[in-house]
């Protein structure tokens, strides 16, 4: 029925458009359709690695292809879509922005095509800007303006990486596979310059520190949906781009095998995670707190991705611990990290105060939200049986073969990162009751809702192999190192 | 799969499943949750007894993986491997968990959340049968890492006392430091065997002698951790802020001796996993422990803190008898040790468990005294588990550490004096310890008061109190059982010698000035202490081993690189990001300036420009940068 991609694209256009003339909860519950909609389009493809092929349109070639990252990527996006109209009952506008920024993604995760690839990939800015910037918190303006101008500056050199590939090239259209596999044609300054496009690109997106400033800014401005959503998937778009944009060009490219950029990569993230877990410890505000540990979630998917390169291929075993782990790490950060913003604003609202101090005891008042925020933190930290266990330890394990001694680094970022964790309920959720709060509740139906995200976190940990069953059902086609 | 299979996987999978609705049925009857706690880990026992006695005492292996991560090119395995080994442990484990269980029905039938207690100890329980039947260095760290979090959990029970919160907390980080050797330790497994040794079976998969030194390491970093051994032993005495049978439970049957079987696991699939470099360190880093924890206990005046650093104490004894590498032979002494430990420590603290329920929970020994009269039934336990701790002739103790000790000359005389050592100090800290609680006059109003606990409590508590008087008979079986050869020369089977005299003398000797020093009205711990100050202040601060980790390291260190981070992260990095909009802002400001209006202006701007980019074109293709 709708296992072309058009045709899910056309659906989706169909869906917005009654959104944006239905008023009132009509556009909430549509999106719920919307999600629907995506997963029936994923099942109709069995999940395997299709190639969708439209011609060309003069010098853009029209080629989508779902692979086993965007599989995963649709059914983190559409468990956000659910996720999100249960869990908030924003305007209208919100969830048409909401559908809006799901359909860009979409375009984003399976297109083929540079020109295309970038235009979604800016499309995307558009909804997030303005769900910062009109249902923002105090300094929305500022959050938003940073944000935005952050993500611009790379893709503007995104942009020219592009242009070089395909003008040094000489090439006909800006098919990602012709473009890629020409890489090693062109000379040699221009295919530093290409990587370092995309490489920063991706790393502002991610974020890497020191490139990362804009995103606590913007978790904590964005009204807590926007949170949610720019937490769980916007994050996803710079991890998808290393995945499976920028490793395919660095072994096409005639870099590949040389380890400096892929040294550099894991420097980055392993100083990504020890830095935003040594920051987040300082923090007094909860939301600002968990947008630091985003970044450390991340900073994994830096440090596989840089261990994958730095393997070339020589270490099967390692290789697909790391590259599959980063894929897990995915979804499961975007879950994770979905339930806990969400948590900390069901907080909020029950206590009027996220300020970490003003906090503690809450497990005698508030033992359901107490538990939830437990098993949140439990999961963020990589328990086993929770999903962020999966893809952490295949990137801990894997990447052993990478760093050996050096690992004792990502193992102290990891230390930290519990610290952090246990030692913000510690002045939370446990300790002696803070009488200030006064007499306080939490709302029944929004802790209801977080037992979705909790199940499928659950689920996933006991058993990954319904997502690395995605992985085996693929030919990998795209990245010829995995398989030397 | 058949029958036995599935029934292993019952052991630990029945509390597993069952943990959920332990706490569920306590939203209908409190009480229920404690039955149906009770009962899960009594089936488990009956399943674990049914497997030893038809399967593993006829030599049957029980294994079974299924591939936990398809698509990777190595199996990642799950499963259960049930051998000699492990099907002892865990009949230890699910029966001294069962005794610590139903002591709780007792102890807990107040708490208003006791049936998440209940529900928690049941997975605690669970994930140790789970760690002792795992079939994969991977599950075996799930659960590892599940008893861990199970402990941060139970430590942190009264989680309304500020110090149980801290101390939770606390045991989380350090035994983490731990955890995170023991990934470390898999993956250079995986990396050196190409996948192979992932599985318990295919650890011999690693060939080289430097790879197995640096996994053998590794691996004991997180027994290190776990285990409570020097120098990250600092959590478990702060862990007494949990309920007394959560220390039970933790110091007897799980958590501790989860470290020490990893060990002894990793070295019973093959004796030369333990490379002598690896051995060295695994012998000494105990016998520095048993020393540590010896002096310390002297000094700690909670009557759950002694036997807190007596666990760490008697914990060092295993890994030194690992340490030892005397092949199986360590591995035989080892778990003995481990099991009599278990009984008799499982003894003391539910004792002190009885004890501090009559009390008032005042933990302080110098406010007891006299309470053999008050409480005979707990107070005589006590006195056996004092014995066997001390490893008096015939009680448990006496069996499994002077083995150790005696088997130790033969590797080093050095190790051997002071393991010996330590069992004097051993035995001076446990009478100090009984003869404070029960001789004497009681010392303050509760103690006065103190009563004889009900049945409930005294049954587990005369049951191992049982175990830990008659252990010693099931020696020579035990060693021919786990080592899976029949033993002969082992202490107490072979002929004794002088050497082997000697243990006992100190024990003897530090009986009686135990006595003379803590069982009368004297002034000799005054003097003690006054006389050599410096080394009293240095044990009674813990060697400051505490206040370097929570002072230096956590405060200074670690805060303070944080409060720096956060520093850069606010000035630096976004003072930076600020600026730079400012730039382009103001600089936005004076361009403005040329939008004069003017056409004739605009004009010459625009020649100029045209020039100045024809000039570059003209470079750039003398250059040859464009052609």
């Amino acid at each position: 029925m709708i296992s072309q991609i058009s045709d899910l694209f056309l659906v989706l256009i169909i869906v917005m458009a009654a959104s944006v003339v239905m008023r009132g909860r009509a556009p909430r519950y549509l999106t719920i359709l919307f999600s629907g909609v995506i997963l029936v389009f994923l099942s109709f493809n069995d999940l395997t690695l299709t190639n969708f092929n439209y011609g060309t349109l003069s010098i853009l070639s029209l080629t989508f292809q779902l692979n086993f990252v965007s599989s995963v990527l649709l059914i983190l996006i559409s468990i956000i879509g659910i996720f999100i109209p249960l869990r908030y009952k924003s305007t209208p506008g919100f969830f048409i922005l909401l559908q809006f920024l799901f359909l860009s993604l979409i375009g984003l995760f399976t297109v083929r095509d540079f020109i295309v690839f970038y235009i979604f990939w800016e499309m995307v800015l558009i909804p997030s800007f303005f769900v910062i910037g009109i249902w923002g918190g105090k300094s929305k303006n500022y959050a938003a303006m940073k944000f935005f101008i952050y993500t611009h500056i790379g893709s503007v050199f995104m942009l020219l990486a592009i242009f070089t590939m395909f003008f040094a090239e000489g090439a006909s259209n800006f098919s990602m596979s012709t473009l890629i596999s020409g890489i090693s044609t062109i000379s040699l300054p221009y295919q530093a310059f290409v990587i370092f496009g995309f490489l920063f690109a991706f790393l502002i997106k991610l974020p890497t520190v020191p490139l990362h400033s804009w995103m606590p800014d913007a978790y904590v401005e964005a009204p807590t949906e926007g949170t949610v959503f720019i937490s769980s998937l916007l994050s996803k778009m710079g991890a998808f781009g290393l995945l499976v944009i920028f490793s395919p060009i660095f072994m096409a490219s005639s870099l590949a095998g040389s380890t400096l950029v892929p040294i550099a990569l894991m420097a980055l993230g392993i100083f990504s995670l020890i830095y935003s877990a040594l920051v987040a410890l300082y923090q007094k505000d909860l939301k600002r707190m968990m947008s630091y540990t985003s970044i450390g979630h991340m900073s994994f998917i830096t440090i596989a991705v840089g261990g994958f390169l730095y393997l070339n291929g020589s270490n099967p075993l390692a290789s697909q611990l790391l590259y599959y782990g980063a894929v897990f790490q995915l979804i499961s950060h975007g879950i994770i990290i979905a339930m806990i913003f969400s948590l900390v604003d069901t907080l909020e609202k029950a206590t009027g105060t996220r300020h970490i101090p003003s906090l503690g005891g809450l497990a005698r008042k508030l033992p359901g939200l107490s538990f939830l925020i437990l098993a949140a933190f439990l999961a963020s930290v990589a328990i086993p049986g929770f999903s962020g266990f999966v893809g952490e330890i295949s990137i801990l394990l894997g990447s052993y073969a990478v760093l050996k001694f050096y690992l004792i680094f990502v193992l102290i970022g990891v230390v930290l990162t519990a610290s952090y964790h246990v030692f913000a309920l510690q002045r939370t959720i446990f300790g002696p009751y803070n009488e200030f709060l006064g007499n306080i509740s939490a709302r029944k139906e929004e802790l209801l809702v977080a037992i979705l995200p909790l199940a499928l976190i659950f689920v996933l940990g006991i058993y990954p192999a319904l997502i690395f069953h995605i992985f085996d059902i693929h030919a990998i086609q795209f990245l010829g190192g995995i398989h030397p | 799969m058949d029958l036995s299979t599935i029934l292993t996987f019952l052991i630990f999978g029945l509390p597993l499943i069952g943990f959920p609705f332990v706490i569920g049925i306590g939203y209908i009857k409190k009480n229920y949750s404690m039955y149906l706690g009770t009962a899960l880990i009594f089936f488990s026992f009956l399943i674990t007894l049914y497997l030893f006695f038809s399967y593993t005492v006829n030599g049957t292996v029980i294994q079974y993986s299924f591939n936990w991560l398809p698509s990777l090119p190595a199996i990642i395995p799950l499963g259960v491997y049930a051998d000699n080994l492990s099907m002892i442990m865990a009949l230890m484990v699910s029966f001294v968990g069962f005794l610590i269980i139903l002591f709780s029905v007792g102890y807990m039938k107040e708490d208003p959340n006791r049936h998440v207690f209940f529900g928690e100890m049941v997975l605690f329980t669970s994930s140790m049968l789970g760690l002792v039947l795992a079939s994969s260095l991977l599950m075996l760290f799930i659960f590892w890492e599940l008893v861990g979090l199970c402990s941060y959990l139970l430590i942190g029970f009264w989680h309304y006392k500020p110090n149980a919160a801290s101390a939770a907390k606390k045991a989380f980080i350090v035994t983490r430091v731990g955890d995170v050797f023991f990934i470390a330790g898999i993956g250079a497994a995986i990396l050196y065997s190409s996948g192979g040794a992932l599985s318990i079976s295919g650890l011999g998969a690693i060939h080289l002698e430097w790879q197995r030194t640096i996994v053998a390491l590794l691996l004991f970093g997180g027994a290190i951790g776990k285990s409570a051994q020097f120098p990250l032993h600092v959590w478990i005495p702060d862990a007494m802020e949990g309920p007394t049978t959560v220390s039970a439970l933790i110091h007897a049957a799980t958590m501790v001796t989860a470290g020490v079987y990893l060990m002894a696991r990793v070295y019973s699939i093959d004796t030369s996993l333990l490379t002598p470099t690896a051995l060295t360190v695994i012998l000494y880093v105990g016998v520095v422990t048993i020393i540590l924890s010896g002096l310390i206990g002297l000094v700690v005046n909670d009557i759950k803190r002694i036997l807190a650093y007596s666990t760490i104490g008697q914990i060092g004894y295993m890994v030194a008898a690992l340490g030892l590498g005397l092949g199986v032979t360590s591995i035989g002494l080892s778990i003995y040790q481990l099991e009599a430990h278990a009984f008799f420590k499982a003894l003391l603290f539910l004792a002190a468990g009885s004890i501090l329920h009559a009390v008032m929970n005042v933990r302080d020994i110098n406010k007891m005294g006299g309470l053999w009269k008050k409480m005979p039934v707990t107070v005589t336990a006590m006195l056996v588990g004092a014995l066997a701790l001390s490893g008096f002739p015939g009680f448990a103790g006496f069996f499994s550490k002077d083995s150790i000790i005696t088997a130790s000359y033969g590797v080093s005389v050095f190790a051997w004096s002071l393991l010996a050592i330590g069992g004097f100090l051993t035995t001076l800290y446990a009478f100090r310890m009984f003869f404070k609680v029960a001789l004497g006059k009681p010392r303050s109003d509760p103690a006065e008061h103190a009563h004889e606990s009900s049945w409930i409590m005294l049954i587990p508590i005369v049951i191992l109190a049982a175990f830990s008087a008659i252990f010693g008979i099931f020696q020579q079986g035990f060693y021919d059982f786990v080592e899976n050869k029949p033993v002969t020369g082992a202490f107490g089977i072979a002929p004794l010698t002088l050497t082997d005299m000697v243990p006992v003398i100190l024990m003897l000797a530090g009986m009686g000035i135990a006595y003379y020093v803590w069982g009368r009205n004297s002034t000799i711990p005054q003097k003690v202490t006054s006389g050599a100050s410096d080394f009293y202040l240095l044990v009674k601060n813990k060697f400051y081993l505490d206040v370097f980790f929570t002072n230096v390291i956590a405060e200074r260190g670690v805060i303070g690189l944080s409060a720096v981070s956060d520093g850069f992260e606010r000035k630096a990095i976004g003072g930076l990001v600020d600026a730079s909009g400012k730039l382009f802002q103001n600089s936005g400001k004076v361009l403005r300036k040329i939008q004069t209006g003017l056409a004739r202006q605009y004009a010459l701007i625009i020649l100029i420009g045209l020039i100045l980019a024809l000039l570059l074109l003209r470079i750039l293709m003398l250059s040859g940068v464009i052609h």
